[in-house]
């Protein structure tokens, strides 16, 4: 494998995004726009076999001499991924064509798009070159926030955007420092400088940008009111790549700047109680489907902080196993919300009840998602927690007892959290009103809030459950070939804590 | 000093324009605020005055840094097309305000 073609991961969806704005046939969008993550996610599974060998390799783009050229860089850790969310894009823009969202003018390129900056973000070995893939990953976002959902996504569409785009400001102000500090922002070239304190302060800075991106209390206000307001395509999309790709690039800034120095541990701390407990407990008091779900994001970023914690291999490997699960199982279960409001025309728990009897396949789903959410087996949650915890308990005892204990009162609260969504929405009284899809021309009565009667014979299509279920059956893989994807989490984190390779891919013999 | 005064004065006025309910001044906020981010990367280089950093025609010790130059100019660009976007929203929210529903074409709440 040549490590030159490893810009194409970035350029091509690009050329793709930009081909799906202009090409008249919708086959041609359509393939483009799904074939797209598709192949991200073979070149992700691919470069996972080629990285048993050759740990990492490394390309300076454009040919320029080491230092100042823009290193792309493929590592177990990217590779990973790169396969998760190329499959987890591909899943979610299946539902997309069961909404028909990907007939909206622009849809396929703004996600194509997004997808390019997404790849970037991984791959990229300079700071400030992140910088600019994570913006190519924002601007489409902010234009596919205001394109789908309720009314409220325009309002909550300017939260997104100008929270955004302050951090984006906190961001480049880090990266001036480091700069100024460490005269040079490529990552190979600043491992170990954690131990100036000016550098330090630098890569806080950065990391501290990346986490309000990533929404983790108390940085988190704008996540649970932003993706409830958008579609449940969008949400989806949103949460499985947005907050990954900055906790991502959180692990790979520290992993480098600060190896094991444990300067930044008591924020990190706090960050990952905050998180975990309050993202939890405030998923108890929402009351429609997907909000409840965009507290369990926020809990789930503090889940994946804590490898930040931590530092060590097993952190790191935990972290990235507790990332997978989040990304397949929240996508199984707002694929799932979506799926319900699509049919039922609301996903508040007033409004839903008795879908057990109803909705045996949704039941399913939904259920074995949520035992996977809270942590209990047969599930990736599961797989995910117990490798956190495990790695915790290895800790200093202060720092192991804060975090147990704070990952096991958080799994108490999603837990009732959960109950309250499966007892509200699957059983109770039988519903006897929704609201339909339907134009009011074509209904036969004319009620003022087109609640109207709900026939026996409303069911969620099959097809609309797809997605969902691929999702989970992921999940539920996660689980039962536990075994390999554990050895491959431990080959990603060993990435992070042994550099030598990836200096020496980067800087040359 | 004088670029860490105008750095100043540029985030506070950045940050007054941001507290502003307006979507337009809010926009306005956003330009200023990354103006101050723009001079705070310059003078990551070195701030005083140099030659053009052309390599094998300017000595180094005398040429300025051209990768904070180059990182203004990124952020330059990625500001004008947030920018954009800001006032496209700040367009399509009526009366400057999204607190109640538009009447025409809009899907409830769910």
């Amino acid at each position: 494998m040549n490590a030159a073609w490893l810009p194409l991961v970035v350029a091509l969806p690009l050329l793709a995004s930009a081909l799906t704005a202009v090409a008249p046939w919708r086959v041609v969008r359509l393939v483009l726009l799904l074939g797209t993550p598709l192949a991200t996610a073979v070149v992700g599974v691919w470069l996972i076999g080629i990285h048993r060998e050759t740990p990492v390799f490394a390309t300076n783009v454009g040919g320029f001499p080491v230092g100042i050229a823009i290193p792309f860089v493929s590592d177990t850790l990217s590779a990973v991924l790169l396969a998760v969310t190329g499959i987890a894009t591909f899943v979610v823009l299946l539902f997309a064509l069961r909404t028909g969202e990907d007939r909206l003018r622009f849809f396929p390129a703004l996600v194509l798009m997004l997808i390019a900056g997404v790849n970037g973000a991984f791959l990229t070995g300079d700071i400030f070159n992140l910088f600019v893939f994570v913006e190519v990953m924002l601007l489409p976002s902010y234009a596919l926030l205001a394109m789908s959902g309720t009314w409220r996504r325009l309002g909550v569409g300017r939260l997104f955007l100008v929270v955004n785009l302050v951090t984006s400001s906190v961001f480049l102000v880090g990266i001036a420092l480091l700069y100024a500090a460490a005269g040079t922002v490529n990552l190979a070239a600043l491992v170990g400088r954690g131990d100036d304190p000016k550098v330090a302060f630098g890569a806080a800075v950065v990391l501290f940008a990346l986490v309000v991106k990533a929404g983790a209390v108390p940085v988190h206000g704008w996540l649970p009111r932003a993706y409830p307001a958008t579609s449940a395509t969008v949400m989806a999309l949103f949460g499985s790549l947005h907050s990954k790709v900055a906790l991502v690039a959180v692990y790979r800034i520290t992993a480098v700047v600060f190896a094991e120095n444990p300067v930044l541990l008591p924020a990190v701390v706090g960050l990952v109680v905050l998180s975990v407990i309050v993202g939890a407990w405030s998923s108890i008091g929402e009351n429609t489907m997907r909000r409840i779900l965009s507290f369990q994001i926020v809990s789930s970023n503090g889940h994946i902080l804590i490898a930040v914690a931590l530092l060590s291999l097993a952190g790191y490997r935990g972290g990235l196993l507790y990332l997978v699960h989040s990304v397949l199982t929240l996508g199984a279960l707002v694929l799932a919300s979506g799926a319900v409001e699509q049919t039922y025309g609301t996903g508040h728990l007033v409004r839903l009840a008795d879908l057990l009897r109803r909705e045996k396949a949704l039941a399913w789903i939904v259920g074995l998602a949520l035992i996977s959410l809270v942590g209990f087996p047969p599930s990736a949650g599961f797989i995910g927690k117990a490798a956190l915890v495990v790695a915790s308990a290895a800790a200093t005892p202060w720092v192991a007892a804060v975090i147990i204990g704070s990952v096991i009162v958080a799994s108490i609260l999603s837990l009732v959290a959960m109950q309250r969504l499966w007892h509200d929405v699957f059983w109770g009284p039988k519903m006897t009103v929704y609201r339909s899809r339907l134009p009011a021309a074509v209904r036969s009565d004319e009620s003022k809030d087109d609640l109207v009667p709900l026939p026996d014979s409303v069911r969620i299509p099959t097809l609309d459950l797809v997605p969902a279920g691929l999702m989970l059956v992921l999940s539920l893989a996660m689980f039962f070939g536990a075994g390999p994807t554990w050895d491959i989490a431990t080959r990603a984190a060993q990435g992070l804590v042994d550099l030598g390779p990836y200096v020496e891919a980067v800087r040359g013999r | 000093m004088i670029l860490a005064l105008t750095i100043g004065v540029l985030v506070a006025g950045g940050t007054y324009l941001l507290l502003q309910r307006s979507l337009v001044r809010i926009a306005f906020g956003v330009g200023v605020l990354s103006h101050a981010v723009n001079l705070f990367l310059l003078t990551s280089g070195v701030p005083a005055y140099r030659g053009e950093p052309l390599a094998n025609r300017m000595d180094p010790a005398t040429a300025a840094d051209p990768l904070p130059q180059a990182f203004v100019l990124t952020a330059i660009v990625i500001t004008l097309a947030v920018t954009v976007i800001l006032l496209a929203l700040a367009v399509v929210g009526r009366n400057d305000d999204t607190m109640r529903m538009p009447e025409s074409g809009e899907e409830r709440d769910r």
